[in-house]
């Protein structure tokens, strides 16, 4: 039972992964679609980054006391400050433990 | 391209993507070590990194598995919660689906969130398949070796979950998405994107990251448009 599952579920994320790379599948990008794709950066990597930074133990946390908002804060304010994508994370992970022994 | 250039190539990708791999350590740790805690055999639970690969869906498959929920609905979850997956896919799609069938089925298994974040903002010209296939093999092997560790090392981490090392992966994509928020459409983008994900996540719909996701997408794009028009 285990392995059919394991299999459904590799069935599925190669599905989801490949089917938009086949070159037979017959979608044309128009200007529209790649207008609107070009948001997908943007978008999806916020939504992956809100639940991390403002759930905690399937509860909203939005006080400003939360490590992780402040210190996704410094992460933006390091970013456009040094254009640095390691520097930023390094120091912005070295903030966040700061803020979680301080608060 | 000579072997020396795609050598180059490959190893650049490896160490781009070394940050992400490791940021994703704990849940590797977590991935192998939560199976054997589900009363997976140790083949199935590295069995779940090597053929599925997919960090969340790994874990929600585990934790459904352990309440005893049916193959079915493991599966239509796991559907909803990587269909972000299709988006990926469609948005490289100018840069995969020319390749040869090895290279696009290869870096089609290979397409992860990182993935799509370091490889992405490449276009035609400057896209180059080894520096891609770098970055998606250097996930693959440290995703493997870290649910390896987590098998072995089974139910011997007490709290991984409470250390907080997933802010590592926050700050990444924060670091990210902040050079490419450059224009009013893109704030809305990013603002509804974030919006929607805390509601729909307070909500705990299954697929709240996608939905979000979608959402700030379609706002941004309306805001590019109508930009147009008042232009």
């Amino acid at each position: 039972m285990i392995w059919a599952i394991i299999g459904g579920m590799t069935l599925i994320l190669f599905f989801n992964r490949y089917l938009f790379l086949e070159p037979r599948l017959p979608i044309r990008l128009n200007r529209g679609v790649k207008e609107f794709l070009g948001f997908a950066v943007p978008g999806m990597l916020t939504a992956i980054c809100g639940p991390i930074i403002f759930v905690k133990d399937h509860q909203l946390d939005l006080s400003p006391a939360n490590p992780y908002l402040l210190a996704g804060l410094c992460a933006i304010g390091l970013m456009l400050w040094s254009r640095n994508v390691l520097l930023s994370v390094a120091l912005s992970v070295g903030l966040f433990y700061l803020f979680r022994w301080w608060l | 391209m000579s072997d020396s250039l795609a050598r180059t190539a490959f190893v650049r990708g490896t160490v781009a993507c070394l940050p992400l791999t490791l940021a994703c350590a704990p849940w590797g740790l977590l991935a192998g070590s939560t199976a054997i805690d589900a009363q997976l055999t140790p083949a199935q639970s590295q069995g779940l990194s090597l053929f599925v690969f997919a960090g969340a869906a790994q874990l929600v498959a585990i934790g459904m598995i352990k309440g005893g929920a049916s193959a079915i609905s493991i599966l239509i979850t796991t559907l909803l919660l990587t269909s972000q997956h299709l988006l990926y896919a469609m948005h490289l799609r100018p840069l995969v689906s020319p390749l040869e069938p090895r290279w696009r089925l290869g870096l089609g298994f290979l397409l992860t969130d990182e993935f799509f974040a370091l490889v992405s903002p490449f276009d035609q010209r400057t896209f180059n398949r080894w520096y891609a296939l770098g970055v998606g093999l250097c996930m693959y092997v440290g995703w493997n070796i870290f649910t390896l560790l987590g098998v072995l090392l089974g139910k011997s981490i007490p709290g991984l979950d409470q250390l907080g090392l997933e802010f590592s992966i926050a700050a990444t994509f924060i670091a990210l998405i902040t050079p490419v928020v450059r224009n009013i459409p893109t704030v809305v983008c990013v603002a509804v994107s974030l919006l929607a994900v805390v509601l729909f996540s307070h909500w705990q719909w299954e697929s709240a990251i996608v939905l979000a996701g979608l959402a700030g997408m379609v706002a941004g794009y309306l805001c590019k448009r109508l930009g147009g028009y008042w232009a």
